[in-house]
C-alpha cells in the first residue's frame, strides 16, 4: 500500500502538565473528508491548529503528501484553513479577501482576477464581490471564508466549527453543498466539530476524540452502530446501557445477566470476554420496539411503566421505568398523529428487541 | 433626560469654547489703544449712530512680519517630528501591552500614566536637571568615553523634541493599545495561513486596522504640540521658535492684545483646516466601502 496523504505520527502537544492531544496517530488519504469529534477540551482544535503550523508538537511529526511538516511556518505551508470565527480582513471587501492568499502566492494579476471569479461562483457570491464583510450575513460570510480558503487550491483544507454560527436549516443545506464541492475539487477536508450530526452527515470517516487521544475511528455508520467504547456509544447519539456479566458464552450465541434489565440477554453471536467477567450492554432508542402488548416475539422482552414523553414532533421518546428503577428510553416514529397515540404515561408497557441490535461493551 | 445628557457637553463647549472664541475674533478685528483693556470696541453706539469697526490689520500685519509665518511653519514642523517619533516609540509599546498576558495589562498600562500622578511643570523641570552639562546624562556618557566634553542639549531643538515627545507619549498609547487590543488574533493567524510572512501581516492587516488609533493618538499629539507654550520656553534655546511664545509675547510683553488674539484666531484655523479635511477623507473612505 502507498504512503497515506497525511500522516499523522504519535503527535502529543503539552501545555505545561496538561496533555492537550495524547500520542494521536492518524492517517488520512488523498481526497477524503476526515471528522474530528469530540466535546470542548478534548484536544480537536489543537491537533487542527498542529496541522494549519499554529502550534508545534511537542513530540511526534505530521506528513503532509510526503513532507515531514514540524518546522515548516504556517505560511509556507500548502494548507489552508476556515476559521470559526470565519476571520474575515473587515477591511477588505470580498473580492480582496479571497484574493489575499493569491497576491502572497506572487500570482499574476490577471490570473488572480480569474480565480476570484472562478471562487466567487462556487460559493455563490458573484453579486457581492464588493461588500464589506460588516454587510453580509452569516451564512454569506461563511462562503467567503471557504472562498478564501479555497482560493490557493491547497492540498489539504481545515475546517474548525465550519458551520457551527449558522442557524439550523441553513446549516443542512451548507453540509450537502460542502461536501459537493469538497467531492468537486478533490481537496482533502479536515473538519472539527462538536456536533455528531455534522460529523455524520459530512464525512467519509470520523474520529472521535476524548481527553487527547483519538478513541475510535470508522465510518460514519461503523462509529454508530458498533461503538468500541462506552464514550463513544454515550458520545455519539443516545444509548441505553444495561450492566451485567457474561453468564454464558458459546461460539454461535451468549447470554449477558442483567439484573439491571431484569432479564437473560441473548446475543446472537459470540462476544469477547470470558465467562463472568463484567460488561454493559449498549442498545440504542431507535431499536427498542414499545407496545402495551407486544404483537410479536422477540429474543429479549422488558416490562416497565411508562414515566413520561418526550415529544419531538417526527418522533417521541418514551422514559420506561423497569422493576430494578433503571430508566429506558425508547424512540418511535409518529406514524400517527399524536392525539392518536395508544400508549400514555402511567400505561405498563412491553419493550422488545433483537440481541443483532444490540453492543456488548467492556464495563 | 437624553437631551439633558447632551446639554451638559453642549453647554461645556459653548461656555468654555464657543464664546471665548467669540470674544477673541471681536479682539482679532479691533484696534490696539493704551487703555483698559488695551483695544477699541468694535462695535460702538453714539448719538443714535451704529458703529462697527471691523479692523483687518491685525491679520495682514501678520503676514507682513516675517516673524509669524516663521514661528507658525516651525510650530507645526516640531509639532509634526514630535508625533512622528512619538507614534514610532508609541506603537511598539502599545501593542506590547494589547499582546502581554491579561493579568500584567492593568500594571503596565498604570505604569504608562504613572507620571500623570506628578506635576507636568515638574517632569519638564526635572529634565533642565538630567540634560544640563554637569547633569547625570553628561556625565554618563564621559565616564564611559563616548564623549571627551559635555554635551550641548539644553536650549536646543533636542531637547524641545524631547521634552515633547516624553510628555505626550502617553496619549500616543493609550489611544493606539485601545485599537490594537480589539484586534482579533485570528486575523493575525489567518494571514500567516494564508501565505503571509509576519511582516506581510503587519503591513497587510495590523497597520491598517490600527489606522484609527494611528490616526488618534497623533492628533492627541500633534494639536497640543502646535500650540505648547511651557516645553520650548524651559528646554528650548533662543532659535527654538514656536507660535505658543509669539503669542505670549504679543499679549505680555508687548501688550498688543488684538494682535495676539488674530496670533491665536490664525492658529485655531491652522489645527481645524487638517482635522476637517481628515475628516472628509475618512468619510469619503467610508462612504466608498
Amino acid at each position: 500500500m502507498s504512503d497515506p496523504f497525511i500522516r499523522i505520527d504519535g503527535v502529543t502537544r503539552t501545555y505545561g502538565e496538561v496533555y492537550a492531544v495524547d500520542d494521536v496517530s492518524l492517517d488520512i488519504r488523498q481526497g477524503e473528508l476526515f471528522c474530528l469529534l469530540g466535546g470542548s477540551g478534548c484536544g480537536k482544535s489543537t491537533l487542527l491548529r498542529m496541522l494549519a503550523g499554529f502550534d508545534r508538537p511537542t513530540a511526534g511529526r505530521i506528513v503532509i503528501d510526503g513532507r515531514d511538516m514540524t518546522d515548516v511556518p504556517p505560511h509556507a505551508r500548502d494548507v489552508n484553513m476556515m476559521f470559526q470565527s470565519y476571520a474575515l480582513f473587515p477591511h477588505m471587501s470580498v473580492e480582496r479577501n479571497i484574493a489575499y492568499g493569491l497576491h502572497r502566492a506572487g500570482m499574476p494579476k490577471a490570473q488572480i482576477a480569474t480565480r476570484v471569479t472562478e471562487m466567487l461562483g462556487l460559493v455563490q457570491l458573484d453579486k457581492l464581490a464588493r461588500r464589506k464583510p460588516d454587510q453580509l450575513s452569516g451564512g454569506q460570510r461563511q462562503r467567503v471564508a471557504l472562498a478564501r480558503a479555497l482560493a490557493r487550491r491547497p492540498k489539504l483544507l481545515l475546517l474548525d466549527e465550519p458551520l457551527g454560527a449558522l442557524d439550523r436549516k441553513l446549516r443542512e443545506e451548507t453540509q450537502l453543498e460542502l461536501k459537493k464541492i469538497q467531492t468537486t475539487l478533490g481537496i482533502t477536508f479536515i473538519v472539527v466539530t462538536h456536533d455528531q450530526e455534522e460529523a455524520m452527515t459530512l464525512g467519509d470517516r470520523l474520529g472521535v476524540m476524548n481527553a487527547g487521544r483519538i478513541v475510535q475511528i470508522g465510518a460514519p455508520h461503523e462509529v454508530y452502530e458498533f461503538p468500541q467504547s462506552r464514550f463513544v456509544a454515550d458520545f455519539i447519539g443516545t444509548v441505553n446501557l444495561f450492566e451485567g456479566t457474561i453468564a454464558e458464552d458459546r461460539d454461535t450465541d451468549a447470554v449477558i445477566a442483567s439484573p439491571e434489565a431484569g432479564i437473560d440477554i441473548r446475543i446472537p453471536h459470540a462476544v469477547t470476554g470470558t465467562k463472568g467477567q463484567d460488561v454493559a450492554v449498549a442498545l440504542r432508542p431507535e431499536k427498542i420496539v414499545i407496545a402495551r402488548a407486544l404483537p410479536e416475539p422477540y429474543d429479549n422482552t422488558l416490562a416497565g411503566e411508562v414515566r413520561d414523553i418526550v415529544y419531538n414532533g417526527n418522533l417521541s421518546v418514551f422514559h420506561v421505568l423497569l422493576a430494578s428503577g433503571k430508566r429506558v428510553r425508547v424512540s418511535r416514529t409518529n406514524r400517527l398523529r399524536a392525539e392518536t397515540e395508544d400508549i400514555s404515561v402511567g400505561d405498563r408497557v412491553e419493550l422488545g428487541f433483537t440481541g443483532r441490535s444490540a453492543v456488548v461493551l467492556p464495563s | 433626560m437624553k437631551r439633558l445628557v447632551a446639554l451638559v457637553p453642549l453647554a461645556w463647549l459653548g461656555l468654555f469654547f464657543l464664546i471665548p472664541f467669540v470674544v477673541l475674533t471681536k479682539i482679532s478685528l479691533s484696534e490696539p489703544a493704551i487703555a483698559q483693556p488695551p483695544y477699541l470696541p468694535v462695535v460702538d453706539w453714539a448719538d443714535g449712530i451704529l458703529t462697527v469697526a471691523l479692523n483687518l490689520g491685525n491679520y495682514i500685519f501678520l503676514t507682513e512680519d516675517p516673524l509669524y509665518l516663521v514661528s507658525y511653519f516651525s510650530s507645526v514642523k516640531i509639532a509634526a517630528i514630535s508625533t512622528l517619533f512619538a507614534l514610532l516609540l508609541g506603537y511598539p509599546m502599545a501593542y506590547a501591552i494589547a499582546r502581554a498576558p491579561e493579568r500584567r495589562r492593568g500594571l503596565l498600562l498604570m505604569l504608562v500614566i504613572l507620571p500623570f500622578w506628578t506635576s507636568f511643570l515638574l517632569r519638564v523641570y526635572a529634565w533642565i536637571g538630567l540634560l544640563k552639562a554637569n547633569g547625570p546624562v553628561n556625565n554618563f556618557l564621559l565616564s564611559i568615553g563616548v564623549i571627551d566634553q559635555p554635551l550641548v542639549m539644553l536650549q536646543t531643538d533636542f531637547a524641545v523634541y524631547l521634552g515633547i515627545v516624553y510628555t505626550y507619549l502617553p496619549f500616543m498609547i493609550l489611544p493606539l493599545y485601545a485599537t490594537l487590543s480589539k484586534l482579533d488574533v485570528d486575523l493575525l493567524d489567518a494571514a500567516a495561513d494564508l501565505g503571509a510572512r509576519p511582516a506581510t501581516t503587519f503591513l497587510t492587516v495590523t497597520l491598517p486596522l490600527s489606522l484609527p488609533g494611528i490616526v488618534a493618538g497623533s492628533m492627541l499629539v500633534f494639536i497640543p504640540a502646535v500650540g505648547e507654550y511651557v516645553i520650548p520656553a524651559l528646554l528650548g534655546g533662543p532659535g527654538t521658535l514656536m507660535i505658543g511664545s509669539v503669542l505670549w509675547n504679543e499679549f505680555f510683553l508687548n501688550r498688543d492684545w488684538p494682535v495676539a488674539a488674530a496670533v491665536a484666531i490664525v492658529m485655531v484655523l491652522v489645527l481645524a483646516l487638517p482635522i476637517a479635511i481628515l475628516r472628509r477623507v475618512q468619510a469619503a473612505q467610508e462612504d466608498r466601502a
